[in-house]
């Protein structure tokens, strides 16, 4: 059972955003030299989840009086095949197709790099429109801005506390309690929130802004 | 007069503008009415903010309540600064709820935050004066008019030169050894770097002083340099001296205090209301608002309306309320179309600079100093907590970097998004990098612009469409000052450079959308509807010349205050 605020999401929208994730910020067992804690990535730490769980409270209906979700997880999903699928009749992938990802489409069929022209070709809207999923048919608009989007939600959730919300992660905002250190801020050195530090060294300028040239125009 | 009136003035929105004016008209005696559409912080009247509705309004300045600010204001940047759900997002109290919708058919997202304080709850504090240059004759005022405005706001905030930590120190070498000169003015006239002057109060004096912990400095007046600027600054002993000066920890105490002002969040302002007056013609006679929690809708009465909900929801509004067609309202939107360039360092070079293996950008004011190059722009020194600095990077308009490689005779290393193992690598450079933020000093524009349509509306009405493309004067100028940035940070001794291209659709400083001349007048009253005036980042005639706009629109809420007041209450 999943507590709080999280929908219910099929297999193959789970297997989308894992493979979007996992390519943006991979398993890396080559940084172990680095510290075994540089090999973990957005997969391990959970932001597929946090990628659907933004994704469907982004957007509300903007059709009527009363305020409801765009549930965009999905269609994102569907988005994501038919930018992959184009991409393969159209020769432009680089690398083999595997199957990675248990009930993912075509899009978590590709390599990393290979995602990352299909996005590409969204982000630059050369895709058949057609071809989308309402809300993207059509939408040029909607769809430059949610693919960008799928690459800054992305690190702002992984770089940020959410995976240490661990147990409380998928709860309201409201509920959630930071229970770890997260993974990625001892990846990047950073020590998490702070009463202050002593490194004040001065001021290169007197701080009074008085008396300096207000009336010298 | 209106005689069923009980307020003289009501003011929507109490962000950077909207709380100034509010003090100001308190202060002349007006009785004021504040509606802002988001949560309050830091008052007992609202123990829960996000939970609970809470009470109506408050005008008691004993509400304020620095424990529940320090318990909300939780620096975690997830919990505040996430655009969907944070507590300093764009949307209701209830973060149950989805954020209030725009539509923006581009990359990029809008940073604005609702709530007593808006936006300047997570600015950075960056409190420059305009540019001359971009005032004096292009304005329908010249700059020696905003002057003694700036100075009452200025001492009133307060501003201050920043302090210098590492990312300073490093900053101010590289900027020094590339030629350029310290700028000690206020009123900026040729390019140089310089402390920000921020509206941020200098550290405590017992900063380095080991017999003082670090949380109890926090709770004493001074900035701590713990650099959550842009999370939410809870640092300080009262409301009133919290150490970064949100407009909810400054004029808002200053307003509550003149015992005039009745402050009431969760209160989203629908319509502006009017009456056609034999004498005065279409005049503004109060404003409709819905209660976010409960869905209700009233009407309230007053002598004047000051719209300061900001450049996309003061056209919105006007829009909105079927005021007279003007074919410049929500037109000339400016943004600073934005960029980002970044050195990476190493601890050797570190060392003998800074006597540190590490910049630490993430310590001090998020931004702690500056370089101005008037007839340009500027660019903003800045550091970030992680997840905040990524997503800055991941924001590329240039696509994958690995896709295209720049061209080899380019002064950076990088440029456009870097993503997989490569992101990795450099985040784990985190520690030993330092940052420039461009602001290009964009013109106003007829086709950028806020609009709305009927069909696309949510339960406040239509919604903002934004639309916004920087033209090729401002392409150039962006590129000029990436380049700069790219020297200093050179000269500064970065091994590497990644320049970013940010999208034109990230909006951190939106102005210019009811410009002075064309939808107001130089006192900020609506040319069309009498009694209505704006005191937010609309009325600016253009972009600043690329300063941070907030001090230029504390200054022009101030001016207009008097103004007010003289026309239709002496």
């Amino acid at each position: 059972m999943k507590p709080g605020n999280w929908p219910i999401v099929e297999p193959h929208t789970r297997a989308t955003f894992q493979a979007l994730v996992e390519a943006i910020i991979p398993y890396s067992p080559t940084l172990a030299r680095f510290g075994n804690e540089q090999t973990f990535g957005a997969l391990e730490e959970h932001i597929d989840e946090f990628m659907i769980l933004k994704l469907d409270k982004l957007l509300t209906s903007s059709y009527g009086y009363y305020s409801c979700r765009i549930i965009l997880s999905r269609p994102t999903a569907f988005m994501l095949d038919a930018a992959a699928t184009q991409l393969i009749v159209t020769g432009q992938t680089q690398d083999p197709q595997t199957f990675q990802f248990p009930y993912g489409g075509p899009f978590t069929t590709l390599s990393r790099n290979d995602r990352f022209r299909a996005i590409e070709l969204l982000e630059k809207v050369k895709i058949d429109l057609g071809s989308l999923p309402p809300p993207y048919q059509y939408n040029a608009g909607l769809v430059k801005f949610i693919s960008g989007a799928l690459n800054w939600m992305t690190t702002s959730g992984y770089y940020s506390e959410w995976s240490g919300y661990g147990s409380t992660r998928l709860g309201q905002p409201d509920n959630r309690r930071v229970e770890f250190f997260p993974i990625s801020w001892l990846q990047v050195g950073y020590p998490g929130p702070a009463y202050g530090y002593r490194d004040f060294r001065g001021f290169l300028l007197n701080p009074s802004l008085r008396g300096r040239d207000d009336h010298d125009l | 007069m209106i005689m069923t009136s009980n307020f003289d003035a009501i003011i929507v929105g109490a962000g950077g503008g909207g709380a100034v004016i509010a003090k100001e008209l308190g202060e002349q005696g007006l009785k004021v009415l504040v509606l802002e559409a988001g949560a309050w912080y830091g008052n007992k009247k609202w123990p829960y903010p996000n939970q609970e509705r809470g009470a109506k309004s408050s005008s008691n300045p004993d509400d304020l309540d620095v424990g529940l600010l320090k318990k909300y204001y939780t620096k975690y940047e997830n919990d505040m600064n996430d655009v969907v759900s944070g507590k300093l997002r764009w949307g209701p109290a209830d973060r149950r709820r989805p954020p209030w919708a725009r539509d923006l058919p581009q990359n990029g997202f809008v940073w604005q935050a609702s709530g007593v304080g808006g936006t300047t709850q997570h600015y950075w504090a960056n409190s420059p004066r305009a540019y001359p240059l971009a005032i004096d004759n292009v304005w329908p005022i010249p700059y020696s008019e905003l002057i003694p405005y700036y100075e009452k706001v200025e001492s009133t905030l307060p501003v201050y030169f920043a302090a210098t930590t590492s990312k300073e120190e490093l900053y101010y070498y590289g900027a020094s050894k590339a030629g350029w000169s310290l700028l000690d003015k206020v009123n900026i006239t040729s390019p140089g770097y310089r402390p920000q002057p921020n509206a941020i109060l200098p550290p405590n004096e017992n900063l380095m002083n080991p017999a003082y912990t670090l949380e109890q400095l926090s709770n004493m007046e001074g900035c701590t340099l713990a650099g959550h600027c842009v999370n939410g600054c809870p640092h300080g002993p009262t409301v009133d001296k919290i150490a970064k000066r949100s407009t909810n920890v400054s004029y808002i105490p200053l307003a509550m205090k003149t015992g005039n002002v009745t402050i009431q969040p969760n209160a989203f302002t629908t319509r502006i209301l009017t009456d056609t007056d034999p004498k005065e013609g279409l005049r503004a006679v109060g404003v409709e608002y819905r209660d976010t929690w409960t869905g209700e809708t009233q009407e309230v009465r007053a002598n004047t309306v000051v719209m300061a909900a900001g450049a996309l929801e003061t056209p919105r509004l006007w829009l909105n309320s079927g005021l007279p067609h003007n074919s410049w309202v929500g037109r000339g939107l400016t943004n600073h179309y934005f960029d980002a360039v970044t050195g990476i360092f190493n601890e050797k070079e570190l060392n003998s600079i800074l006597g540190s293996p590490g910049v630490n950008s993430f310590v001090g004011n998020t931004s702690g100093a500056r370089f101005d190059y008037p007839g340009l722009g500027c660019m903003l020194l800045f550091g970030l907590s992680p997840g905040l600095f990524s997503t800055l990077g991941s924001l590329s308009n240039a696509g994958y970097n690995f896709l295209h490689p720049h061209p080899p005779d380019e002064p950076w290393d990088a440029y456009g998004r870097v993503v997989g193992v490569p992101l990795k690598e450099m985040m784990m450079n985190y520690r030993r990098m330092l940052s420039l933020l461009i602001i290009t000093a964009d013109e106003p524009l007829p086709q950028n612009r806020v609009t709305v349509r009927p069909t696309l509306v949510d339960e406040y009405g239509p919604i903002p469409i934004v639309s916004y493309t920087p033209d090729k004067e401002a392409k150039n100028k962006r590129n000029q000052l990436a380049k700069i940035a790219a020297d200093i940070l050179k000269n500064a001794g970065a091994k590497e450079i990644l320049r970013t291209d940010l999208p034109p659709g990230l909006f951190l400083h939106l102005e210019s959308t009811m410009r002075m001349g064309y939808v107001v007048d130089t006192s900020c009253e609506a040319i069309q509807v009498k009694r209505l005036f704006i005191a937010d980042n609309c009325v600016h005639y253009n972009a600043i010349g690329g300063a941070n706009p907030t001090l230029t629109t504390q200054a022009l809420a101030v001016r207009t205050a008097e103004k007010l007041v003289n026309k239709y209450f002496s």
